[in-house]
């Protein structure tokens, strides 16, 4: 994270705004920035999205599927086998030196080996929600592998939020070619442009919710300075129905007993209503996206 | 696509321009929220963004020089910027090398006696690579720079040219070329790389396209970043002069 210093009077200043529940740009404890979605911007990746907060945060995914072989580690038996019947998601996070001057050089190595592992645990796990097994093209042989890149653009506090909100709009926006098994178990990749599918499961993809403890109070959505306020993060990842799919406390500070379980049902219920907001802004995405359009900051 | 058929029987390239046309240039200055100044530039299918920061103490203090800035530029690759998803490290030798190529296209530029004992850092990011790498990276750094508003002689403006069969072509892709950066002002030629195997006779008409090219870059970035800064001008005077 971005460590620049921060003065006793700003901390004080945000901590009794957290308490008043009116902080620095007006918002609530609970109130998100407003999120400006862009699907489809890459030509060369298979499904790609960008996502930013009004001044701040900017994140762009690009997803890539490629035919590859499968790999089957470990000697068990059971695993073996399920392995066999499974393409493979492969993720990245990178934050970019130009979001943010911390990230210089090898300064974002920690924190990208950090969301890397996150993101990838989250997403191959059962609790990931892509279906696996519909990637596999011939059992034992070969797969789908699926590529997700992240990249940081510009940093506005809250990142990983933002991580895992692009990636599943871009995973909503991902076309895979279909395929046919010739005899000779050759694969071929159809050559037909509209003969696509969309990954299954996209929908059941979590996103994540990160809870800033400030104070004794909790907010969503902190800025820069907010989270140089905060004492403990709870990452909170959930999906379509309401399951909670995994948990990650980051930062040094602790969280009491009764509030995490306070902040874990915080995290849920917005969790719901962000997944049910991004829904909409994808269909509206998808209904634009037929007019087609093209660049990037072209269109800020 | 053989070489033959890169100018069709109209005299268009595949992309549809002519032999002297530049592709089509998009820039915006101050997109991103941390950075002193930074840049957007796209140039065809070519798309870059560019953060600068400081002048600033330098951060290592072996590095500091007493009597100027230093200034460090570092290049990174997005990983889905090319058709194969290659995934780059970051010290790639390539991306090193041209960093360097554009650091010391911008050493003489910038007052950096101006600022001893300080530091300027220039990172690019490509998002999208379709040729140009080293051009589109130092038209995007000029315009951050200018956002930055960090003291320059003048504007850095590059492009490049080829020549194919005894045409010469401005910003020939995909193969190595005649790449030129120029001090539009006082006509200068501060970088100059010549990546292919290229007759005496044929470099004056090269080059001259590839200036010719750079003259017309720099209109075009003057261009808008003086409507920015008119902009911003108008944005922040709540009166304006009836």
């Amino acid at each position: 994270m971005p460590s620049s210093l921060i003065s006793p009077s700003e901390l004080d200043y945000i901590i009794r705004g957290v308490d008043d529940n009116l902080r620095a740009d007006g918002r609530g404890r609970l109130d998100y920035r407003e999120v400006i979605l862009e699907t489809g911007l890459i030509s060369q990746a298979n499904g790609s999205a960008r996502c930013r907060l009004s001044k701040g945060t900017d994140v762009l995914v690009g997803v890539k599927v490629e035919i590859g072989s499968i790999e089957i580690d470990g000697t068990d038996e059971e695993v073996a086998a399920i392995e066999a019947k499974r393409g493979r998601i492969v993720c990245n996070v990178e934050c970019s030196p130009i979001a943010s001057q911390q990230f210089a050089g090898r300064g974002a190595d920690d924190i990208n080996n950090e969301l890397t592992q996150l993101v990838d645990r989250v997403l191959n796990g059962p609790q990931g929600g892509l279906n696996l097994e519909k990637l596999c093209i011939i059992p034992g042989e070969e797969c789908w592998i699926v590529y997700i890149d992240a990249l940081v653009l510009d940093y506005g506090g809250n990142i990983l939020d933002i991580i895992f909100t692009t990636i599943r709009a871009a995973l909503h926006n991902t076309r895979v070619p279909k395929t046919v098994i010739e005899e000779d178990k050759e694969v071929e990749i159809s050559d037909d442009v509209e003969e696509w599918e969309r990954i299954e499961g996209w929908e059941l993809v979590p996103i994540s919710v990160t809870l800033n403890k400030i104070g004794t109070r909790h907010i969503v959505d902190a800025t820069v300075l907010e989270e140089l306020a905060t004492k403990a993060k709870l990452s909170v990842m959930v999906n379509k129905n309401s399951k909670i799919c995994g948990i990650q406390k980051i930062g040094g500070g602790s969280i009491e007993h009764s509030l995490l379980n306070e902040m874990l049902q915080t995290g849920r219920s917005l969790g719901q209503n962000l997944i049910h907001n991004l829904d909409k802004m994808l269909q509206k995405e998808e209904e634009i996206n037929a007019k087609r359009k093209i660049g990037f900051f072209a269109s800020a | 696509m053989s070489r033959q058929e890169l100018i069709g029987p109209q005299g268009l390239r595949q992309d549809g321009r002519r032999a002297s046309e530049l592709r089509k240039i998009k820039c915006t200055p101050s997109v991103l929220s941390q950075s002193d100044g930074s840049s957007y530039i796209e140039q065809g299918n070519t798309k870059c963004l560019a953060a600068v920061y400081g002048p600033r103490e330098a951060r290592q203090k072996a590095q500091i020089l007493h009597n100027k800035a230093l200034i460090t530029v570092e290049i990174s690759l997005a990983p889905f910027s090319m058709s194969e998803r290659k995934k780059r490290k970051k010290f790639d030798k390539r991306l090193l090398e041209i960093a360097s190529a554009v650091k010391q296209t911008f050493e003489p530029i910038i007052m950096t006696n101006l600022f001893p004992r300080s530091q300027i850092d220039i990172f690019l990011q490509i998002l999208q690579y379709d040729g140009g790498m080293i051009q589109i990276c130092i038209n995007a750094a000029t315009l951050a720079l200018i956002d930055a508003g960090i003291p320059m002689l003048e504007y850095v403006c590059a492009c490049s040219a080829g020549i194919v069969e005894d045409t010469t072509i401005l910003e020939l892709l995909g193969t190595p070329e005649l790449t030129v950066a120029l001090l539009p002002q006082s006509q200068k030629v501060t970088l100059l790389q010549l990546e292919t195997r290229l007759h005496v006779d044929k470099l004056e008409p090269v080059m001259k396209m590839a200036i010719e090219g750079a003259k017309d870059i720099y209109k075009h970035l003057d261009k808008i970043s003086r409507n920015y800064i008119e902009d911003l001008l108008q944005k922040s005077n709540p009166h304006p002069p009836i």
